[in-house]
């Protein structure tokens, strides 16, 4: 086989072989980024949460699962926040007003978990949660009583939280939405409670 | 020990040394160390591993690379894999990825590089250059301009200085090649003959 | 001095040469003419003459500019490849690489236009190709972007051949522009000027490709990757980078045949010397950076960068074009010119250059610039240029090579006839199209005002003219190109 036959041929090979691992790395040219995946991955195979103890912005304790049976949007915060956290607070509260109903009748509760639960006492959530005009309904803020649960809810959701220098955190902010039996179904941006409301009243009507 | 075991061993301890968890936790905190020296470095020393490889290897090796196409094509192929946002992340992330880069930057990026520039000719070097440089913008661009982190595990600001790192960098290596075309001391590759017929 | 040889055997193609030459010079002229005929098309459609719905006729718009663009710089590389290569050693595989990739970037680019319905212009501008608010896809937008990537990065390996060559030959690109000449020195007066042009077409072109490479790809990112927005007027920055360059190369490619075959007709030599040095080399570093005279009605760019591009603008068109007009006319004054088709497309070349720089010179000026430049005063300026100036150099060139393969200038009836109509249905055009900026026509609109209408209609007659004149070119060369090469088949029945 001539030289240039040879090289024609290991060339083909190896570019079928990089556009088949392209394609995998990117789940078909799709995915780039970490955060992206993470999306893909959740909504293409729904993940069971794992049961976690929690305690609440009034101090009570209560497990991850005792909430099965009504649909969850989650967000993962720390209460010293002065940027992502400030809007997801925002979008909160706001989907207090826009999903008023579900909220009412327990089909929907939104909750917030802190990722900084040594800073994060029931006092601070509580404040966290007036901050952003909390209008009683549906919203409890909450945090994991030991550090292997954190570790455990962070895994699940995909929790990615880097600290910023600056003695605060920068994480992947959004809002998660698990359904009636503790699966982990779908994530939204922060910043667009619109969208996520429309998202979860449709899956409210199915 | 002989010289070429002194070739092998010498690039080889110096990546097992960059992925030793000290070294590898002190350049993957950063993503401009990771991007500008860590990875760059794996590739320059999987470049020097080439040295080591045996003359008969190398025989049988460019039977399969002529004019340098097949290892530029790998190179090129493996670099844009390690240029996914995704893939970084996984890197720092999941131990089989780490292996997997500590393993290809140096052997499927540096290695076939270094086999293959020799026998490259004016015009392919040349587009390496270029799609090089051209690299170097683009990501820089895309790193200045997104607004969100492209990697989970680094922060914005991080993602901005490399940005500008990688800009800097492609001009300057533009303006070294320009200065070098129009006003250099040239030695061609062979096979590039002086006198037309 | 080279003796002035009508012929000279340097220029003789072998056979694979020959076949690669008359591949890109008879695909450029069906592609000339089909992008006439959408040309003629559009401008049927503005004077009602024609039913052109208001989407096909942007698609036509599209395909009529990428194609023009990509076809000139077809032909105007084929006129330096068979200058150039009489100096240095150039690789026919990098000449027919070229050829093939302008192939693949060519279907992209019709399949994106007339299957995809693209319809955001040969310029791109950002956002408009990713977000078509339903008129064409990202996928027609993505395989658009992907035929310019083919076509620039063949210009490219034809490019990079071309300076190996350049620099085996005489060391680096500096000295083949006879910088060490500048000031002072003896200039070798067998120093060709086709390797003085070649080298800052490769320069000059070569950084605009690089922007184009840079922005193209990242217009790929913002298909892939909806997050990320560019900034438009970077884009627009790098997309007027790449596009002024890549149009203005095929002139500084094209002007090759002047300086090769002018003092041949006129029989009177045409030497290098300093001033046509110094214009070169200042033409190479202000081509570069002159750009910004496309956007002078972007307010959002610095004054300062507004203030650069009418500057340089008027710097930059002008030593060139000076030195070649002025050594040009010197060179046949009083010279017993040879009078046959080549030449008169020679002379044709050099008036519509000079004519044409006047309104682009204008409209470099921001004060005119701001009241003309969204007028069809800037298509005007650009169709006198390239149609008058740029297209005659290649066809002088075709014109001459056709009479080399039969030892003779051709000058026939027709062709007599041929080169007036062209002269007179482009100058017929072109001045409608400047008119009509006079009278404030909107540029690349589909549907026209009433009181427009009868300045189209001129423009879409001389339009006609210059088609029909075109199409007997391409008949013409096409028939001569494909003959046996005379010099060839006599040498062979004398061997």
């Amino acid at each position: 086989m001539p030289n240039r036959l040879r090289t024609l041929l290991a060339s083909l090979c190896i570019v079928a072989a990089g556009g088949a691992a392209l394609w995998v790395a990117t789940d078909g040219l799709r995915v780039f980024t970490t955060e992206t995946a993470r999306r893909v991955s959740i909504r293409a195979t729904p993940r069971l949460l794992p049961d976690v103890a929690l305690q609440d912005d009034a101090g009570a304790r209560f497990a991850l699962a005792d909430l099965r049976g009504r649909w969850l949007l989650v967000d993962f915060i720390y209460t010293r926040c002065l940027s992502w956290c400030n809007v997801l607070g925002g979008d909160f509260a706001q989907l207090q007003q826009r999903l008023a109903a579900p909220l009412r009748d327990g089909s929907l509760r939104l909750l917030s978990i802190s990722f900084d639960p040594a800073h994060d006492a029931p006092a601070e959530l509580a404040a966290h949660k007036r901050r952003f005009g909390d209008h009683g309904i549906g919203w409890t803020a909450a945090r994991p009583l030991d550090a292997a649960g954190l570790a455990t809810l962070g895994h699940a959701f995909g929790l990615k939280v880097v600290e910023d220098g600056m003695g605060g955190y920068v994480h992947n902010a959004s809002i998660a939405l698990v359904d009636p039996s503790g699966r982990l179904v779908d994530v939204f941006d922060a910043g667009a409670p619109r969208q996520v409301a429309a998202a979860v009243q449709r899956r409210l009507a199915q | 020990m002989s010289v070429r075991a002194l070739l092998w061993w010498l690039p080889a301890g110096a990546i097992a040394l960059l992925a030793s968890p000290p070294l590898r936790h002190a350049l993957e905190t950063s993503m401009t160390a990771q991007m500008l020296l860590q990875l760059p470095l794996l590739a320059v020393l999987g470049g020097l591993l080439a040295a080591a490889l045996p003359t008969h290897v190398r025989t049988a090796l460019a039977r399969w690379d002529q004019g340098g196409c097949s290892g530029l094509l790998l190179a090129s192929v493996t670099s844009l894999l390690w240029m996914l946002p995704r893939a970084l992340d996984a890197g720092v992330d999941l131990p089989w990825v780490a292996g997997a880069k500590f393993l290809s930057l140096p052997l499927l990026v540096g290695m076939p590089l270094a086999l293959s520039w020799p026998r490259m000719g004016f015009v392919l070097r040349g587009v390496v250059c270029m799609e090089a440089i051209a690299s170097c913008f683009r990501l820089g661009w895309l790193f200045l301009a997104t607004p969100q982190q492209l990697c989970s595990n680094y922060l914005l600001g991080d993602q901005q200085r490399l940005g500008y790192a990688l800009l800097a960098i492609g001009g300057g290596v533009f303006v070294l090649l320009l200065g070098r075309l129009i006003g250099g001391r040239w030695t061609l590759p062979a096979g590039e003959a002086r006198r037309p017929r | 001095m080279a003796a002035l040889t009508l012929y000279p055997e340097s220029e003789r193609l072998p056979r694979g040469e020959r076949i690669t030459f008359n591949l890109y010079m008879i695909s450029a002229l069906l592609l000339f003419v089909l992008m006439m005929v959408l040309g003629v098309i559009m401008r049927m459609g503005q004077s009602l003459w024609l039913d052109v719905p208001p989407d096909l006729f942007y698609q036509v718009l599209s395909m009529h500019g990428a194609g023009m663009v990509g076809t000139m710089s077809l032909a105007t590389t084929a006129v330096m490849w068979f200058f150039l290569r009489k100096y240095v050693r150039l690789h026919l595989w990098a000449f027919l690489a070229n050829y093939l990739l302008f192939l693949c970037g060519a279907l992209c680019i019709i399949g994106a236009v007339f299957v995809g319905r693209y319809a955001g212009l040969w310029t791109f501008l950002y956002p408009l190709p990713t977000h078509a608010m339903g008129m064409w896809g990202n996928g027609a937008a993505a395989c658009f972007m992907v035929g310019y990537l083919f076509i620039g990065v063949g210009s490219l390996l034809f490019y990079l051949d071309a300076a190996a060559a350049i620099i085996g030959r005489y060391g680096n690109l500096g000295r083949a522009m006879g910088l060490q000449w500048l000031f002072g020195g003896t200039i070798d007066p067998d120093h060709p000027k086709a390797v003085v042009a070649s080298t800052m077409v490769v320069i000059a072109n070569s950084l605009g490709i690089l922007a184009g490479a840079v922005v193209l790809v990242m217009y790929l990112v913002a298909i892939a990757y909806p997050e990320f927005t560019m900034n438009a007027l970077y884009a627009k920055n790098l997309t007027y980078w790449f596009g002024h360059m890549y149009i203005n190369a095929t002139i500084y490619m094209g002007v090759m045949a002047v300086y090769e075959l002018l003092a041949r007709y006129s029989g009177r030599p045409y030497a290098i010397s300093r001033p046509f040095l110094w214009s070169w080399a200042a033409s190479c570093v202000f081509v570069i950076v002159v750009f910004p005279h496309h956007l002078l009605m972007d307010y959002a760019q610095p004054r300062w960068v507004a203030v650069t591009g009418q500057v340089v603008s008027y710097l930059a068109g002008f030593p060139v074009f000076l030195v070649t007009v002025w050594g040009a006319l010197t060179n046949i004054h009083r010279s017993g010119m040879r009078w046959s088709t080549p030449s008169r497309l020679l002379i044709l070349s050099m008036f519509g250059w000079a004519a044409g720089i006047l309104p682009a010179i204008l409209d470099g000026t921001i004060g005119i610039n701001r009241v003309m430049h969204n007028t069809q005063w800037v298509p005007g300026h650009f169709h006198f240029y390239l149609l008058l100036g740029v297209l005659p150099m290649v066809l002088a060139l075709l014109y001459h090579v056709i009479g080399s393969r039969r030892a003779a200038p051709p000058d026939s009836g027709a062709d007599r006839l041929g080169v007036p109509v062209y002269l007179i249905g482009g100058m017929t055009f072109a001045l409608a199209f400047l008119d009509a900026g006079h009278m404030s026509v909107a540029r690349r609109m589909s549907s026209h005002l009433a009181e427009w209408i009868p300045n189209d209609r001129v423009g879409a007659i001389g339009a006609s003219l210059v088609l029909l004149a075109m199409v007997y070119f391409a008949v013409r060369i096409i028939h001569g190109l494909l003959r046996a090469p005379g010099a060839e088949s006599t040498a062979h029945a004398a061997g």
